[in-house]
């Protein structure tokens, strides 16, 4: 609870930062109000205290996911640099409406009653309507904008009937107590569980609702971008199984097949699309939403391996996705443009962020010793185990045509010749976010007991 | 720790390469070098302290130079601990191989003083891929093999797509791709394999080999379980998994029809990866099948004896057949690399002793005399940039030293007896035809290959080597093409001289070999036909 | 339990109440269109404002000074609404409930301020 307490105040403390003009500020007090944010959550792991009636509980889950959550937040912030006063005079807000959404997703990872649910939803997705449309000029950026927030605001309008229903079956908001009286009223509660399955999976970008991703994370900046790619999706994901782990288990079967055919079409369209982009950006798009094919696959599951599946593919998923976006954003700096051409010769230019760009695209791929591989590893491994062997066999399949989209990009930046050889220069910060993010890919790649046990 | 240091000296060397700035450039060859040769004194080493009664293969305590240590352990709730365990150790299949993988990285180091673009990218690269090698050889945890066998496409991948010829985009991406199918596939099997084994002494899930291949470790009803009637899209789930092994390293033998990738690999790769790639990739291919194919799944390796002994016969005379219509010499000697692997293939389908050795054997002759061959065409091409055959003629009166390297690979190729290959092929062909499992037809057209061999050698020989003195280049070629200089000598000469003592005493490899490849076919042969026995009557 | 048992029975007004929304709909329409008389000339399709001829393009850009001022008083008027409850419930909340309540205020009241200084109510 404090955390949410320190991001909030941390927030509207960058506000009036950036009214008086203190713009040096901005950066140093966020990071140091979202470093405090972590370590009040460190200090009450194991303690499982809950709050308001129970509608927030900092379990371990909670509290693995929010840290997550806050340090794939502090690691964007760090790629901002200067890119944030290159779009726009008004800085701070940036920083105050990213610490907003980031305050909404620790109170979806922490929900334990489905108002809190709904809260927490909102404050996220409010933030990253205004996220996306925020290079005003920019007609793409207002089109994500619209779009996103239109069809954001059907899901909403989805999820709060499944939730007015599963209330209307049940009388209940808590998680726990409407596990208890699922069977109570099995139509009405059927009804709502579809309808927030409907709402989650539109929130995480899930075929079919997945027509905004694309567009949205194009038209958006691309640091918010990055930002919706990790930091959204991980609490949209972790969300979505507390919510489906902890209420909805006693009713699988209502939810499986659909959710398996979800998964499949994810696979297959987030794949296969990705596979014909010539954009980085909107490859990178498609493939996330590939991504949250794989990540369903631990939510189908449910099981004692789900959380750990998820938080695994997560962490490695947030720090490959910062890399590859921070990289991204370098390089349309300096050519203007995030098309597939511009990363031609980047490893002759500019041998660190190529590498940085290739351990990334690796990881993502599910390439042995990177932490990507140990993601997919262990959610295969939990699907074959509960005889999904079909199943996984086409997530195999399609984590191949994966790796061959993003070595696209590899082949680009080491096969290809580059039209000028000018070397992108980089901050400090920046070097160290990059060189951070591949070290853990590798590191979790060689050691991934280091976060595998914790839940 | 022996093959520890076998397989991280070239890590430690590389990460010195990579921190070395690059006005070092010259340098790293010799790095490369120094690395390769110690690794060859090490596996000298191993040779000379190798007990050959010691069979290995199934278990563990005859297998020698043992590593094993706990390396991962994820808890994965319900489904128990997994457990992946770094475990080396090597026994009659592997030795010969990973000598013969320290001896042709050696080559490919003396080749590669034909790099003059970004060093430092190359070496580094090239002693990443021969850290994997090492390791896929020595590895007897699934898991740990899976890892080193992914590390080598990597490398593998960039070496060819940035220092290859003109088509090399096209050729590594091909190349990538082909083996990562097989790959992925194999992934499922190997976490399937996880499922069905436990480890006898710790009770948790296993990625251990040696525990995988003893049917007694596994859990009663699991995926792959003996017996369990479970049917996996129509078929038992065993055999199933013997056909995805079994393609997954078929590709890298590679066969027809899934050889495609290596003519071009082959074409586009500067000299030394086209040695590594001959010399050792090959093999890692026959090597999976035959310790993993048929270890595990030595059912598998009954029922479909017929259909791999085909593979192999087809790829025998089609591979030779290409070769013959092959204008490039590179390609030539590419298309005589898929013929050459069907004897692999054909000897593995005997299913006796005679016929794996000769398989094995087969590996090894062909993984000395290919890299030859690539480092000779090698040769020609760094000095004209061309390797047509069409182009060159009478090259004996230009090269006379060269020319007598070319007879001697040429000749030991075709199967001339006293050298290594005529030695392989006999081999292979006699298991072949006291074989039960495949039909005597299948040695006699692998026979034919050989004539096939034969004539594409002796007709390159006359076309290139013979006749009056005549280039496309004309002068200008003329000048360039210079005999063979010390450099080469040195690469080339160990090589003529390990053939032609392999062919004369072949006994170098089978002593310590037999003992491995008696104790594989013989208990191949039992609970193979046990399993199958098992398996029909379930299905019944 | 009771509402599923007497599912069909007790929609039936709303069914009824949505046939007859939809029906007066249709009905008004094609009454409309079928009974009154139709002169059509070339004037009755230029845009028609007050009996004025149109100059210009609708679609320029005009103030939204006074939207935005709109939109400040409905969020600040919705935010004051929890004082509603609040009030109601003054006694049971206590002391905690006010300092609850107060922070509530400073929140709204930083957001009040950050709107002046930014300046958003500046007419001119």
């Amino acid at each position: 609870m404090s955390s949410i307490i320190i991001i909030a105040i941390t927030a509207i403390v960058v506000l009036y930062l950036g009214l008086y003009k203190v713009k040096s500020a901005l950066l140093p007090v966020s990071v140091l109000g979202l470093l405090g944010a972590a370590a009040s959550l460190v200090c009450v792991w194991d303690k499982n205290i809950s709050y308001f009636n129970d509608m927030l509980v900092f379990n371990n889950y909670a509290i693995a996911f929010s840290i997550l959550l806050i340090a794939t937040t502090i690691l964007i912030f760090l790629l901002s640099g200067n890119y944030f006063e290159k779009i726009s005079s008004n800085v701070a807000e940036y920083y105050t409406i990213l610490l907003f959404a980031l305050s909404g997703g620790v109170v979806m990872v922490s929900f334990q009653n489905m108002s809190m649910l709904f809260i927490g939803i909102e404050i996220l997705s409010v933030s990253m309507y205004i996220m996306a449309g925020i290079k005003k000029t920019d007609s793409a950026s207002n089109e994500a904008a619209l779009k996103y927030f239109l069809m954001g605001s059907f899901a909403t309008g989805i999820l709060l009937f499944g939730i007015a229903l599963i209330y209307g079956a049940t009388g209940s908001f808590n998680l726990v107590q409407i596990a208890g009286k699922a069977s109570e009223q099995p139509l009405l509660f059927y009804a709502g569980v579809i309808f927030m399955l409907i709402a989650m999976t539109f929130k995480v970008g899930v075929a079919p609702f997945h027509f905004w991703t694309p567009d949205v994370y194009q038209g958006a900046p691309t640091l918010v971008s990055s930002f919706m790619s990790t930091v959204v999706k991980t609490a949209g994901f972790a969300a979505f199984l507390r919510l489906f782990g902890s209420a909805f288990t006693s009713v699988p079967a209502i939810w499986t097949v659909t959710l398996v055919v979800m998964v499949v079409l994810t696979l297959l369209i987030g794949n296969i699309t990705a596979a014909f982009q010539q954009n980085v950006k909107r490859m990178l798009a498609y493939s996330s939403i590939s991504h949250a094919g794989y990540m369903l696959i631990a939510i189908l599951l449910l099981g004692q391996a789900s959380p750990n599946a998820i938080l695994i593919y997560s962490v490695a998923y947030s720090i490959a996705s910062v890399a590859s976006f921070g990289v991204m954003v370098a390089v349309k700096e300096q050519k203007g443009s995030d098309d597939l051409s511009a990363f031609n010769g980047l490893g002759r230019t500019n041998p660190v962020l190529a590498f940085v760009m290739t351990v990334a695209l690796c990881s993502l791929g599910g390439i042995p010793l990177t932490a990507g591989f140990f993601g997919k590893f262990y959610i295969f491994g939990v699907a074959i185990a509960a005889n999904y062997t079909w199943l996984i066999a086409i997530a195999v399949l399609m984590a191949a045509v994966g790796i061959y989209y993003y070595f696209k990009v590899i082949i680009a930046m080491y096969l290809r010749e580059s039209e000028n050889s000018e070397s992108i220069q980089l901050s400090l910060a920046y070097k160290f976010v990059l060189i951070f993010c591949i070290m853990i890919t590798i590191l979790l790649g060689i050691a991934p007991a280091l976060i595998t046990n914790i839940l | 720790m022996t093959l520890s240091i076998l397989i991280f000296l070239p890590i430690a060397f590389m990460i010195l390469v990579a921190l070395l700035p690059s006005s070092l450039n010259h340098t790293f060859k010799y790095i490369t070098l120094a690395v390769s040769i110690v690794q060859l004194i090490i596996a000298g080493f191993m040779y000379t302290h190798f007990n050959h009664s010691l069979p290995g293969v199934f278990n563990e305590q005859t297998f020698q130079f043992v590593e094993k240590h706990s390396w991962i352990n994820l808890n994965l709730g319900t489904l128990g601990k997994l457990q992946i365990q770094y475990f080396l150790g090597v026994d009659g299949i592997s030795i010969g191989l990973l000598i013969l993988s320290a001896f042709v990285m050696a080559i490919a180091a003396l080749a590669s003083w034909e790099i003059k673009t970004n060093e430092k990218g190359y070496f580094c690269l090239f002693l990443l891929l021969n850290a994997a090698i090492m390791g896929v050889f020595s590895a007897l945890d699934f898991f740990l093999f899976y890892i080193f066998y992914e590390l080598m496409l990597l490398p593998l991948y960039f070496l060819i797509g940035i220092w290859g010829g003109a088509r090399r985009e096209y050729a590594s991406i091909k190349f990538f791709l082909y083996t990562l199918l097989g790959s992925v596939f194999m992934l499922l099997v190997i976490i399937g394999l996880y499922f069905s084994v436990k480890d006898p002494v710790t009770g948790a899930h296993t990625f251990d080999m040696l525990s995988m291949m003893n049917p007694a470790n596994y859990v009663q009803g699991s995926v792959f379980d003996i017996h369990s009637s479970t049917l996996l899209f129509g078929v038992s789930p065993r055999l199933l998994a013997f056909a995805v092994l079994f393609i997954a390293f078929a590709i890298k033998v590679p066969i027809v029809p899934l050889h495609t990738w290596l003519p071009d690999a082959h074409v586009e790769a500067p000299t030394p990866i086209s040695i590594i790639l001959a010399g050792v990739l090959l093999k890692i291919g026959g090597y999976g099948i035959i310790r993993i194919c048929m270890g595990i799944f030595p059912d598998g390796a009954i029922y479909f004896s017929w259909v791999i002994g085909l593979i192999g016969v087809v790829s025998i005379i089609y591979g030779a057949m290409s070769a013959l219509a092959a204008s490039d010499l590179k390609r030539l000697i590419a298309y005589s690399s898929v013929s050459h692997m069907g004897f692999v293939l054909l000897g593995i389908a005997s299913l006796t002793v005679e016929g794996i050795s000769g398989a094995m054997f087969q590996m090894i002759s062909h993984g000395v005399l290919s890299s030859m061959l690539f480092f000779l065409v090698g040769v020609i091409y760094n000095r004209v940039h061309d390797r047509d055959i069409a182009n060159f003629r009478g090259l004996y009166s230009q090269m006379p030293t060269y020319s007598v390297f070319v007879f001697i690979a040429f000749f030991a190729s075709l199967g001339l007896p006293g050298f290594s290959a005529f030695i392989a092929e006999a081999f292979s062909l006699i298991g072949a035809f006291n074989s039960n499992s495949i039909p005597r037809w299948m040695a006699v057209v692998g026979a034919v290959g050989i004539l096939l061999g034969a004539a594409y050698f002796l007709w390159t020989l006359q076309r290139m080597f013979f006749g009056k003195t005549r280039f496309k280049g004309g002068e200008e070629w003329q000048s360039q093409l210079s005999d063979v200089n010390t450099r080469e000598i040195i690469a080339l000469s160990p090589m003529a001289v390990v053939a032609l003592v392999l062919g004369i005493m072949p006994f170098l490899f089978f002593d310590m070999s037999n003992s491995a490849m008696v104790e594989l076919v013989n208990s191949t042969l039992k609970s193979g036909s046990l399993h199958l026995e098992t398996l029909s009557k379930l299905l019944n | 339990m009771l509402l599923l048992e007497q599912l069909p029975v007790n929609y039936a007004p709303v069914a009824f109440q949505f046939f007859v929304a939809v029906g007066f709909v249709v009905v008004t329409m094609l009454a409309t269109h079928l009974i009154g008389p139709k002169r059509k000339t070339s004037d009755k399709l230029t845009p028609f404002e007050s009996g004025v001829e149109v100059q210009g393009n609708a679609r320029h850009p005009m103030s939204v000074k006074y939207f935005l001022v709109a939109i400040l008083f409905v969020l600040f008027d919705v935010e004051v609404i929890f004082m509603y409850p609040w009030a109601v419930n003054f006694r049971e909340l206590g002391i905690l409930g006010m300092l609850e309540m107060f922070t509530f205020m400073i929140f709204l009241l930083l957001g009040f301020i950050y709107i002046i200084k930014k300046g958003a109510l500046n007419w001119e």
